[in-house]
């Protein structure tokens, strides 16, 4: 109802009062209420759930050879990841060959600048025929194509927030994380703001710009996530168990999430104020407790997510998968290795540690994306001997020539939409 | 070395009776079975579940593991033919059970998948078997309740049982080969922290589970981490006691007694301790008597041989209490509030007698042999009281301590030296009789704050480290000494002294130390710096030392004691040392994921030291200011490399700079003409000797769960500049006068080095332990003012393996190897010796009650220049033990067999070397009663 109140009627009414006035409200008419049990999670086969499984070992050479993937984006013929360890940003073809790497060696620094060339990441900028990674570092935007040569340096100016925004397909929408809105000498900042060609179409959660020294936040990664959906984000919100739904004229509460009590926290968390500042001192006292949630992804029917928690047991079954449309609720640590996957595992959840500390890097075009390492895939390889287990030629190969040093693993997999 | 040889071929030949007798008790085990679990109601297999096989039968436990990644079990070496039984178990599911017998023509059987249903929380399961290991979350559990084991076993019995577990010879835990840091008791040190105390005293049947976990330093890399084992105790027993009442007697008056008695409660513990006894067993605090006083269980333990080394005879007696109370019952690393106190006295009387032979080149030629017998009696009294509070929050740590202690004694010394000339001709005689008694009492008290970072609240300061300690002694002593020299070349020079000595000393030392780490954000705020980082320190040392020597002369005329003018004397000495610093740290990574984490770090640490030494003295020549001013740098470079799951190893290299002061006995000391066989000079203008010191190290881990090796290797140079030597002149009736000088070209290099391996088979272990020290020095002197390097090389290496089968039998075998070598080249001298020992110790239980004992060495000592010396030391004791709790033990042992027992001196220092023996503990035979007064938990709580 509210949603088809014209705005400017909406935005002039509210104009009179406070600062608070700008604020937009959060539609929630279309809310649904998941009642979510994670105990109550069962196991799959890996093919109940995907429609294909692909591994592709990264190629191991003395140039290539890096830790773990920290970020991971795909191109039609490429693979584009960070990885911390090196602090650098690889470029592997689809078939895991190596193609080229962006270290800080190709990253110069102005004559100005002090500090090394070091960057934390990348962002791939999708135009139609090409892709170019941007590296943000010091005073500068430095793109590289996908054969790590550097295309064109451009002066960033005065730091700013542009570079987290998100543009919708429309090219006018523009979706600004933490923006700051300026009202004559006052400024408010939001935590999700929608653009329209730079003019303010929603302000969403203001908050004060200093809170993060008045009170404790424990989060669990990007709170805004791509699912794949033109035109449509996922947002999180702090001790909330809420997927707000992006668009281009407003955002909407779309899932509202209820635990069971003994894994929630209070209600009204945030307005407890015996906690404030001691926030992480509750949590390590309630181990069990969900802080948040993260990584949400709408696939068809299917919402993937993960719970945080304090507490961290390799049993937990915090990586989840619901169906909205039979409620089938499916942990994703205890998804049974079958003949798709050729009897291993598509995740390292429940051993190892990069699921745990990523969830999926990526949802692109179809296809979700994790990757572990060739120390784990040896352990599953071993625990599968004497099984007469056959291996696709590359994993064969794979196990023939490589060791438990080689470069981790890309495991693609194609969820089932239904 | 054939004594070796003998050992070896005797633990050999053990073995294998060993082997061949299991083989032929035991069946060849060669059934297997294999499954997977599944947990139909939530469709996934269940991993972590732990999977038992029991033989129907008896309900004897067979093998056991945990359910793999895939929900998979496997067992091999089951036994074909016989019925069994199969329980599954996990905390959040019903226990199944399956029965099942290994067919005896296929030798393996398939279970398939097992069903495994979730527990019903609405219905209370009862509990069937409990399964021997669990995991829960990140700790490895061993349920006691699932070892079947003697109703008399204690802990260390059961750790044996584990497979996983290893307990080493000299007291050390390895668990999967990594070696256990702390033992813990419902999660707090256990009297004192020593593991035995716990685990073989505590009951077998008073555990609940054993609990393995690392305590994770470094969350990036949870392979760096600690590993700590904590016994939690059954419900019900965290409070009781435990002890030792025993005494025996034996043949030539020897006895011992002693008595310990330890209680316990949740918060706290406290300890009473007393022992007496004859036969060198010493008695130096609460702790050795509690760690000596141990229950232990059924298992077989090499038992400690009673201090035969030991020289002398000695008498002690002591006693004490021992009080810990933990404010927080369950401390942890950020919250611990702990005061411990402790008292202790003794009472020791000791005699030695020793007799030795000292060679001291003079010259290229001449020799002088100087024939030393010594007699000496002391009683000595101890007390020690001391008390610490601790108090940990957070990032915020506090330690105030004291020790106040009181040592008064009497001490009768009578000594008798010949020295002869190169041509064995008595020169002259030099015996001295001294006696005195003294009182000395010290006191100390000291605290400690140290605030760390919080990094839930980052400030510009990142911590302080301040410390204050005050010493305080007041010491007084009453000699008197009679000295009779006689010349046999000139008459002239003999002497003969009657004095009396009465000296005290009072002095302060104080302490302050500062220090403020991680610098660089409050001088730089988030600059990088280029990953340098620095901390600031300041020590500041005050000692203020007032001596009031007052020295009488017999005069023979008056008869009466007279005031010595010269050595009767007032000194006081200040001492003001500041040393300001500063270190200057980088530290560079290399870590991949889930490969490697490599760490070096290099420390450069300037530091300037500024010293006042002022001496005020009633003698003018011993009125000494001076100032020192001295740039003292260290730096250290540290190497870690850390590779997931192969190994850790861990490279340091340390420089370091120390200054000796010479004292005002060095400078200007008051000679007293007593001691004619060695005069005292000094020399007014001594400087400062500067050592410069290097040192490597490196420590090998093994991080492969399977026979693991682990090495420690370290290596120490050091350079002394303006080293203060001894410039000694000797004439032919062995008088020395030692003047002091600085000379050049002191050296040192010493190295240290152990390794040890374990193996472990299914029902004996076989442990070898390595290690070895050489040492390398060269000393500059002066004799009879001829330039002279001393070059000495001493080695010391010593080999042990263990071995035990099951609860039988225990073994070990060890070889010491010492080697000394003195040369002096101004002299064309040569000295050097070797001495050797070979040991075979074990322990055999012939019932469970009836235990026998028996260690043999045999010792070899050889020198250049004298007879070798051999001799044999055999022990042997039978142990019975009695009551219903095996409370009661009686004891036969026989000491010395061979009645061979000889304490050897064979050493080279400088330009000398020196053989003889001392008097020693010799053979004797004691009967032993002892009773082990024991209680865990309540005594209703144990007869339900």
């Amino acid at each position: 109802m509210l949603r088809k109140t014209p705005s400017s009627i909406f935005v002039c009414l509210l104009f009179a009062f406070n600062l608070q006035a700008q604020t937009s409200k959060v539609d929630s008419s279309e809310m649904v209420t998941l009642r979510i049990d994670p105990d109550a999670a069962r196991g799959a086969a890996v093919s109940q759930i995907f429609d294909e499984v692909k591994f592709i070992p990264l190629e191991t050479t003395k140039e290539s050879l890096f830790g773990s993937i920290n970020q991971l984006r795909t191109t039609k013929d490429c693979y584009v990841i960070y990885d911390y360890d090196t602090k650098s940003v690889l470029i592997f073809n689809r078939d895991g060959k190596y193609r080229a790497k962006v270290n800080s060696t190709k990253v110069v620094a102005d004559a100005d600048e002090k500090d090394k060339q070091v960057f934390y990441g990348f962002n791939l900028i999708k135009n139609k025929d090409e892709s170019l990674i941007r590296i943000s570092s010091g005073k500068n935007y430095f793109f590289f194509d996908l054969d790590g040569k550097l295309v064109k340096k451009v002066a960033v100016g005065k730091r700013n927030t542009l570079d987290r925004y998100i543009k919708f397909a429309d090219s006018l929408t523009t979706i600004a994380p933490y923006y700051v809105y300026k009202n004559g000498k006052d400024s408010t900042n939001y935590e999700v703001a929608i653009l329209n060609d730079k003019k303010e179409v929603g302000l969403y959660f203001p908050f004060e710009s200093d809170r993060f020294d008045k009170d404790q936040y424990m989060g669990g990664g990007n709170p805004v996530t791509d699912y794949g959906t033109d035109n449509e984000l996922f947002y999180i919100r702090y001790y909330e168990y809420n997927l707000y739904k992006i668009k281009p004229k407003s955002v909407s509460l779309a899932y509202h999430i209820i635990f069971p009590a003994s894994i929630s926290i209070p209600q009204n968390f945030m307005d407890m104020t015996e906690y404030k500042k001691k926030r992480v001192e509750y949590f390590e006292k309630n181990p069990n407790q969900i802080y948040g949630i993260s990584n949400p992804y709408l696939i068809g029917n299917n919402i993937y997510f993960k719970t945080n928690t304090l507490g961290w047991s390799q049993d937990k079954k915090n990586a989840l998968v619901y169906n909205l449309k039979n409620g089938d609720l499916t942990s994703l640590k205890n998804l049974e290795p079958d003949t798709l996957s050729q009897f291993l595992p598509v995740t390292d959840g429940g051993s190892f540690y990069d699921f745990s500390n990523h969830g999926f890097h990526s949802y692109e075009d179809g296809y979700l994306y994790t990757s572990y390492s060739s120390l784990a895939m040896f352990s599953y390889k071993d625990l599968n001997a004497g099984k007469e287990r056959k291996y696709d030629p590359i994993l064969t190969k794979f196990f023939e020539t490589q060791n438990k040093k080689s470069n981790p693993i890309i495991i693609q997999l194609k969820p089932k939409k239904n | 070395m054939l004594n070796f040889l003998k050992i070896v071929l005797a633990l050999a030949f053990v073995i294998t009776v060993n082997t061949a007798s299991a083989q032929q008790s035991k069946p060849i085990l060669p059934g297997a079975t294999k499954g997977i679990l599944r947990d139909t109601a939530h469709n996934y297999v269940l991993k972590s579940a732990t999977v038992s096989v029991y033989k129907l039968a008896d309900s004897s436990l067979v093998s056991y593991q945990i359910s793999n990644n895939y929900g998979e079990f496997s067992f091999k070496n089951l036994p074909v033919g016989v019925s069994l039984r199969l329980d599954v178990s996990h905390v959040a599911y019903q226990t199944l059970r399956k029965k099942f017998t290994i067919p005896n023509d296929k030798n393996f059987i398939d279970l398939g998948t097992l069903i495994i249903n979730p527990k019903d929380n609405t219905l209370d399961e009862v509990t069937v078997t409990i399964p021997p290991i669990t995991m829960n979350g990140d700790t490895l559990e061993f349920n006691a309740a699932a070892f079947k084991l003697d109703s008399n076993a204690v802990v260390e019995d059961l750790l044996r049982k584990i497979p996983n577990v290893t307990l080493w010879g000299d007291g050390q835990i390895t668990v999967n080969g990594r070696v256990v840091k702390s033992v813990l008791v419902n999660g707090k040190p256990f009297f004192g922290g020593d593991a035995k105390v716990a685990t073989q005293n505590i009951a077998k049947n008073a555990l609940e589970k054993i609990q393995v976990y690392n305590t994770v330093k470094d969350k990036n890399n949870p392979l760096d981490s600690t590993l700590t084992v904590n016994l939690k105790l059954k419900k019900g027993k965290e409070l009781g006691y435990f002890g030792k009442v025993g005494g025996g007697y034996g043949t030539d008056h020897r006895y011992e007694a002693d008595a310990s008695f330890n209680v316990f409660s949740p918060k706290m513990q406290l300890a009473i301790v007393g022992a007496s006894n004859n036969i060198n067993k010493s008695l130096n605090n609460v702790n050795t008597l509690i760690n000596n006083s141990t229950f232990k269980g059924v298992g077989t333990n090499v038992e400690y041989q009673p201090d035969f080394r030991a020289s002398g005879i000695n008498q002690p007696n002591a006693g004490g209490v021992k009080f810990t109370y933990n404010f927080v019952e369950k401390p942890s690393w950020e919250n611990k509030n702990t005061v411990t106190s402790s008292y202790f006295i003794q009472n020791t009387n000791n005699d030695f007698v020793s007799n030795s032979e000292t060679t001291t080149s003079i010259n290229t030629t001449d020799k002088i042999y100087e024939q030393n017998t010594n007699t000496s009696s002391n009683i000595n009294n101890n007390q020690n009281f001391d008390a610490k509070y601790e108090l940990t929050k957070k990032n915020k740590a506090l330690t105030i301590s004291h020790n106040l202690s009181r040592n008064k004694g009497e001490n009768t010394n009578e000594t008798f030296r010949n020295a002869l000339n190169t041509q064995n001709v008595l020169t002259s005689t030099n015996n001295t009789f001294n006696q005195s008694s003294f009182d000395n009492s010290r006191f100390n008290f000291q605290v400690d704050f140290r605030l760390s970072q919080n990094y839930m609240k980052p400030k510009r300061i990142k911590g302080v480290n301040i410390s204050y300690a005050i010493t305080v002694n007041d010491n007084e002593n009453n000699r008197s000494n009679l000295t009779d020299f006689t010349s046999f070349t000139n008459a002239a020079s003999n002497r003969r002294f009657d004095r009396r000595y009465e000296t005290k000393y009072n002095s302060v030392y104080q302490q302050i130390n500062l220090e403020l780490p991680n610098l660089k954000s409050l001088f730089f705020g988030k600059s990088e710096l280029g990953g340098i980082d620095f901390q600031l320190s300041n020590s500041l040392n005050l000692n203020n030392r007032k001596d009031d020597n007052q020295v009488q002369d017999l005069n023979t005329i008056a008869n009466s004691y007279l005031n010595n003018a010269y050595l009767s004397n007032h000194v006081e000495t200040n001492f003001i040392e500041e040393t300001p610093g500063l270190t200057i740290t980088k530290s560079f990574y290399k870590s991949l994921s889930n490969r490697y984490n490599k760490n070096l770090t290099l420390n450069f640490a300037p530091k300037q030291k500024l010293i006042h030494q002022e001496n005020k003295s009633q003698r003018s020549f011993q009125n000494i200011t001076r100032n020192y001013q001295r740039f003292m740098p260290d730096a250290s470079i540290n190497y870690s490399d850390n590779q997931y799951g192969e190994y850790y190893k861990s490279y340091s290299v340390n420089f370091n700079t120390k200054v000796r002061l010479p004292s005002i006995d060095q400078l200007a000391p008051l000679t007293d003409s007593t001691n004619l066989y060695s005069l005292q000079r000094g020399n007014i203008n001594l400087r400062e000797a500067v050592d410069r010191e290097i040192s490597l190290s490196i420590n090998h881990y093994d991080q492969t769960n399977k026979n693991t090796l682990n090495y420690n290797l370290s290596m120490t140079a050091g350079f002394t500049n303006d080293q203060i030597v001894d410039s000694t002149f000797i004439d032919d009736q062995n008088r020395r006068t030692n003047f002091l000088t600085n000379a050049d070209g002191n050296r040192y290099l010493n190295f240290y080095g152990d390794a040890r391996k374990a193996f472990k088979f299914k029902t004996s272990e076989l442990q070898i332990n390595l290690n070895s020290q050489i040492s390398n020095t060269k000393t500059p002197g002066y004799t009879n003012s001829l330039f002279a390097f001393s070059k000495n090389f001493t080695t010391n290496t010593g080999l042990t393996v263990n071995y035990t089968y099951k609860s039988y039998l225990a073994l070990a075998i060890g070889q010491t190897y010492g080697t000394y070598r003195s040369k002096q080249e101004a002299f064309n001298t040569e000295y050097s010796g070797v001495n050797k020992a070979s040991t075979l110790s074990s322990s055999y239980n012939i019932t469970k009650k009836f235990t026998l004992n028996t260690n043999i060495s045999f010792n070899q000592s050889s020198s250049s220049n004298a007879d070798d010396i051999n001799f044999t030391i055999w022990n042997a004791s039978a142990i019975y033990r009695f009551l219903k709790g095996n409370n009661a033990e009686f004891k036969l042992s026989a000491l010395d067999i061979h009645h061979q027992n000889t304490s050897i001196i064979n050493y080279g220092s400088g330009n000398s070397f020196t053989v003889g023996s001392r008097n020693v503990l010799q053979q004797y035979f004691m009967a032993t009663f002892s009773y082990y007064p024991r209680q865990f938990g309540k005594k209703a709580a144990v007869k339900k």
